[in-house]
């Protein structure tokens, strides 16, 4: 039943004026300025030039390595997520021995700061005194370039991020998992049919609705990835692990380039936009045939 | 609430799961230990290569503690301050503004015209490039001044019968929850040329309390608001009727019956805001230079400055994480499964 009563107004318009507020006036602040030549250093007055901030970025390699870098990091660290993520749930909703020791352990690292992780990681990835290095020797494998090497570099950012947000995933599967109807698995007991089958004749399907929305949310919280890579290697070596958030914080923050930093912000949410809107239409019709 | 999915196997395999999920466990536990036992060894117990177990390995101390507090790595009582202030300020606005949002999307009506919204972009928009090119006020009173035009513009086209469609509640949550696709980069960059516009006009919001406690709340309030739809739907309406038939207010309605009624979610919501306000680097690396200089950004600010002292940097980093395991710890004993689920739906 929805009422009607005046004061609904006085309920919602406080959190509306303040969304509105932060997110109107940016977007039309940074719409605005990326049409314009403008920079802050050296300071030279703003100039009309339409596109041509767009142009120069899509024609500058170092955005399309930016782009490269995110979406390596994004697509690789989900789908690892995902997998050891459903992985985990489905143990533990199994009533693996020691279940409820593992939940608190489990819904620690997304609540920790990104830029405290980075912090630990850069220790343990240490090529010389870290522990990871001390553990590989013991296979004759001393002094790995952990991060002064771009591949092995990315592959530790994704690792960590692996580690932070799998518990997340692991949370929303189980929580998932613990609606399951009962009979059906009993009915399909009586079929003999295996584990195997069982997981991806029932789970798998009737699973796939919130699987999608945790890998949705997952792939667009990992496209703003930042404070991770900020403090582990700087975008380092080089630019070969440099993110877009990164490459913006770069031109706009110690280059005071606005009108080009704008520009950039614009095209990285459209990118996102685009990202968003393919995933939700390449899994419309999967979603609604289980209805 | 079964374990079903696994109940054709056999106990040897049984096993074999149970020593996966410990291996992820002990993969999730390591680097915690590992900055745990590192915020309390002495410069040798560092560079001598990796040590792991106290009192045979090394011997702990407090110096690296006592370091923080005296404020030999910068301001860390100071910084940790800020940040609690900050967080739960932060938390606790957009908790009770994003409740009150959720109830009034959950039972009431709202009917936005598409058109009315559209009028609102285009007159802020229109209104800013005409304030600013042409009468000559600076970008900021430009949009300050477009921006309430438009919106009272906008309330009132929306009352008329506009062509275009509807929007209803479903839209308007939509609206709320899509504020939290935007990549920060986008808000934050754009906040800190506009706060300091604004600060051109006087009023100091930049490296301040208030520009950074809006920030957050606004940044808070699409989850706030989409976890508390959810708890606010589970409440059985039946308890308000009975309130509606003698009368009472809607305001006393939500403040006498809704609120105690979803303690537990508002609890819930507030401790997950926290953390993401306590954890956020971005939009503080953009708006505080010192004075208002969160968690965060120091603790960031330790790895440059400070190449090899593991003990600092694990001390520091411990100062950021130990309130957060504090809350995991209380969380996860309020978490009955069910408490996100509903969320994602």
């Amino acid at each position: 039943m929805m009422r009607n009563d005046p004061i609904k107004h006085v309920f919602i318009w406080p959190a509306v004026l303040v969304v509105l507020a932060i997110s109107i006036f940016p977007l039309i602040y940074s719409l605005t300025t990326s049409f314009l030549s403008y920079r802050l250093i050296p300071p030279i007055p703003p100039r009309v030039v339409w596109f041509g901030n767009y142009v120069t970025l899509l024609q500058e390699p170092r955005f399309w390595n930016a782009i490269l870098t995110t979406t390596l990091i994004a697509f690789i660290a989900v789908s690892l997520q995902y997998v050891i993520g459903f992985s985990v749930a489905l143990a533990l909703n199994a009533r693996v021995p020691g279940e409820r020791l593992f939940r608190v352990a489990l819904l620690l690292p997304m609540l920790l700061a990104p830029v405290a992780v980075a912090l630990v990681a850069r220790m343990i990835f240490n090529p010389t005194m870290g522990p990871l290095n001390q553990f590989l020797s013991m296979f004759g494998l001393a002094n790995l370039p952990f991060l002064t090497n771009g591949h092995w570099a990315l592959g530790c950012i994704i690792a960590v991020e692996i580690w932070q947000w799998t518990p997340f995933v692991v949370l929303m599967m189980l929580a998932g998992l613990q609606t399951l109807p009962e009979d059906v698995y009993e009915a399909a007991e009586l079929e003999n049919a295996s584990a195997w089958q069982q997981f991806w004749g029932i789970t798998f399907p009737m699973m796939l609705p919130i699987s999608a929305a945790v890998v949705f949310i997952r792939l667009i919280e990992s496209y703003k990835i930042m404070d991770t890579v900020f403090v582990m290697t700087g975008g380092g070596p080089g630019v070969d692990t440099e993110t877009l958030t990164l490459f913006a914080y770069q031109e706009g923050f110690k280059k005071f380039n606005l009108g080009y930093t704008s520009a950039l912000s614009f095209l990285f949410l459209i990118a996102i936009t685009i990202i968003g809107v393919t995933y939700l239409a390449l899994l419309r019709p999967h979603l609604e045939k289980r209805r | 609430m079964s374990g079903q999915g696994l109940t054709g196997l056999s106990t040897w395999s049984r096993r074999l799961i149970a020593a996966g999920v410990l291996a992820w466990c002990l993969i999730t536990a390591f680097p915690l230990y590992w900055v745990v036992v590192t915020a309390f060894k002495t410069p040798p117990g560092v560079v001598g290569g990796p040590t792991y177990i106290p009192f045979v390995d090394f011997t702990p101390t407090l110096q690296p503690f006592i370091d923080l507090y005296q404020g030999i790595r910068g301001e860390f009582f100071h910084t940790f301050l800020n940040s609690t202030i900050v967080g739960l300020s932060a938390a606790a606005i957009a908790t009770a503004i994003g409740a009150m949002a959720a109830y009034a999307l959950v039972r009431f009506e709202f009917k936005v015209r598409f058109g009315a919204g559209l009028i609102f972009f285009l007159l802020a928009l229109g209104g800013y490039l005409l304030f600013n090119n042409n009468l000559g006020f600076t970008r900021a009173q430009a949009l300050l001044l477009a921006f309430p035009i438009a919106l009272v513009v906008a309330i009132v086209a929306n009352r008329l019968p506009l062509p275009g469609p509807i929007l209803g509640n479903e839209d308007i949550l939509f609206w709320f929850v899509s504020q939290r696709m935007f990549p920060p980069i986008v808000t934050a960059f754009a906040l800190y040329l506009l706060y300091s516009e604004i600060g051109r006009l006087g009023f100091q919001l930049i490296d301040s309390f208030v520009g950074l406690t809006l920030c957050y709340v606004a940044f808070s309030l699409p989850i706030v608001v989409w976890l508390m739809r959810d708890f606010f739907e589970a409440i059985p309406i039946e308890v308000e009727e009975a309130a509606m038939v003698d009368n009472v207010p809607s305001w006393r309605i939500f403040l006498g019956i809704v609120v105690p009624m979803s303690m537990n979610g508002l609890l819930a919501t507030f401790m997950i805001t926290l953390a993401f306000v306590w954890n956020e680097f971005l939009f503080a690396l953009f708006l505080t230079n010192s004075k208002w200089q969160t968690l965060p950004i120091l603790v960031a600010g330790q790895n440059s400055q400070r190449g090899d002292e593991w003990w600092a940097i694990s001390a520091a980093a411990l100062v950021a994480i130990v309130p957060m395991m504090i809350m995991a710890g209380l969380l996860s004993r309020m978490m009955r499964s069910g408490l996100l689920l509903g969320a994602i739906k």
